[in-house]
């Protein structure tokens, strides 16, 4: 989770040969789309196959899982399952945004605010979440309170590792140059630091939104019976496997909107992180 | 117009590091509308004196004065260039060339518009939408001289900022300067490492001695003004030749001089 210093590096794999199927590309055409289409088909593909000959009554087939994930659309009790857990997700990652964004620029700029929240940082980076799970369950109860909680802890370490690092690699020149001229340091923060730092607290948000669907998911699942959790439950042991899929399907539809969000709302407020170091 | 009373500065130790003694009773007077080229080996001190001038950083003895008063931090006098340009990189040309006026709280049209006649003047009319990053380094350094120049300050402050060029976009760039530098006349003090920067852009050379750093001399450069048309007939003449070999030679003696003994005085000489 500390792929903090400069996520958009991963990206590109490095070395100086032709991207591989540049042809196949040019005569398919240019869309991502089709690429993640095909793959898409490749797998919905194999899965129907494997799935008709397996005939087992615990995988569905493909074309059953998306006859149940239309079914579960039309269903007012999923929307209301949906809506009932997405609350945690609501409050505890705005929650998380808030808190990790600021203890991320802190920590970033002033030692004494760093030397206080590193050691808690390492803790929570390093404790695997499920195992606090029930820590929380025990002190806070069953209740909305204690999956916000969680949502919340699952999303913050990324949200501040991610911005302390994006303020500190802000180039120091440029906040001498800005000093130069005659900045005081609430300019430097407006036109400076917080601008440098965008991209990287915009990989913070997305990578702790994908934590944070997460641990929504996973207090439901194994503690508190309600929402989308409650109903992987029931169809678990109802032996529905096409809704059962179908339900885990949507989520992964819902965690895919969200983030499109997130990459719509970073190209739109930092378009020069992008494209930089990404080949054609 | 710029007095320097004997400077000392000195940073402390830290860790393993000793403290070091960067600068050691620097007085030096910068003239009124003078180029002055500051020039000596890397440690010397001199982007220390330049940085203690922009008001960046501290010192413990002596004073430094603009027009009769000390200083205290970064003035609107006083605008500096930097080797490393310094450039936003999220913001375009002309946001870049706007922001010491931002800075200043000059609204958003007449500050752009400011840029905009600087813009022309460094030559890059047609580039005011691009980004730093789709800039060359000589294009670059260009907006990071524009934006010095933007706030009109009495004395550019300039730290080796053709430092990290390649030779030919260097060479251009002098000559720009000196051809904006003989329409503005203003104060300049220009760090750099090179005995030909030093000489075909300065009015004075200060020759500076690390450890600790200080003044070793002053010298006259007494190339007729202006050079901006003559810059390739003065850099062959045997005037130039003679000034700049006379500073290598100096230059060369501070080097050696602080080799381990064993290495010293090599025997077979480097052509002069």
């Amino acid at each position: 989770m500390s792929s903090a210093a400069s996520p958009s590096l991963q990206a590109t794999g490095g070395g100086s040969a032709r991207p591989p199927f540049a042809s196949l590309r040019s005569r398919v055409g240019a869309s991502p789309w089709t690429y993640r289409l095909l793959v898409l088909a490749v797998i919905g593909t194999i899965w129907e196959i494997y799935a008709v000959n397996l005939r087992s009554l615990l995988i569905p087939t493909f074309s059953d899982t998306l006859v149940g994930v239309v079914t579960l659309v039309q269903d007012l009790a999923t929307w209301d399952a949906f809506w009932k857990s997405n609350q945690s997700l609501l409050f505890g990652f705005s929650a998380s945004l808030v808190v990790g964004i600021l203890a991320g620029l802190a920590a970033a700029r002033f030692r004494s605010i760093e030397g206080f929240i590193d050691p808690y940082l390492n803790i929570l980076l390093v404790t695997p979440m499920a195992a606090i799970i029930p820590l929380l369950i025990m002190s806070l109860g069953i209740g909305l309170e204690s999956r916000i909680v969680i949502v919340f802890v699952f999303a913050l370490p990324v949200l501040i590792v991610n911005t302390r690092a994006g303020v500190r690699q802000v180039e120091a020149s440029l906040v001498e140059m800005s000093t130069s001229f005659g900045a005081n340091e609430r300019q430097i923060w407006r036109k400076v630091l917080l601008p440098g730092a965008l991209p990287a607290v915009m990989t913070g948000v997305r990578l702790g939104l994908g934590r944070a669907v997460t641990g929504m998911v996973v207090v439901e699942l194994l503690f508190v019976a309600v929402g989308i959790g409650n109903l992987i439950t029931t169809f678990r042991g109802s032996f529905d496997p096409d809704l059962l899929y179908g339900v885990v399907i949507l989520v992964v539809i819902e965690a895919l909107i969200l983030i499109s969000i997130v990459r719509a709302v970073e190209r739109r407020i930092a378009p020069w992180a992008h494209g930089t170091v990404l080949r054609e | 117009m710029i007095e320097i009373d004997r400077l000392s500065k000195t940073f402390p130790a830290r860790g393993d590091d000793a403290s070091v003694e960067a600068l050691k009773d620097v007085s030096l007077e910068v003239r009124e509308g003078e180029f002055l080229t500051v020039l000596g080996p890397s440690g010397c001190g001199k982007t220390t004196l330049l940085r203690i001038i922009a008001g960046l950083e501290t010192f413990e003895g002596g004073d430094v004065r603009v027009r009769g008063r000390s200083i205290s931090g970064p003035g609107p006098d006083r605008a500096m260039v930097f080797q490393s340009f310094a450039l936003l990189p999220w913001a375009s040309v002309v946001a870049n060339v706007a922001f010491g006026l931002e800075l200043r709280g000059v609204p958003k049209a007449e500050r752009e518009a400011r840029a905009e006649e600087l813009i022309e003047l460094v030559g890059l009319t047609g580039f005011e939408k691009r980004l730093p990053g789709q800039l060359s380094g000589g294009m670059q350094q260009r907006v990071g001289l524009a934006r010095a120049l933007a706030v009109d300050p009495e004395i550019l402050l300039m730290d080796e900022p053709f430092g990290a060029l390649d030779e030919q976009t260097r060479r251009l760039l002098q000559e720009e300067l000196l051809v904006i530098w003989e329409q503005s006349r203003k104060t300049v003090i220009f760090i750099t490492h090179s005995m030909e920067e030093a000489v075909l852009l300065g009015d004075r050379v200060v020759l500076m001695s690390p450890r600790p750093g200080r003044i070793v001399d002053i010298v006259d450069v007494p190339l007729d003004r202006p050079r901006a048309s003559v810059v390739d007939d003065m850099a062959g003449s045997a005037e130039f030749a003679q000034i700049t070999a006379d500073l290598w030679r100096r230059l060369r003696e501070m080097q050696l001089f602080r080799r381990p003994a064993r290495e010293a005085a090599p025997t077979i000489g480097i052509g002069a």
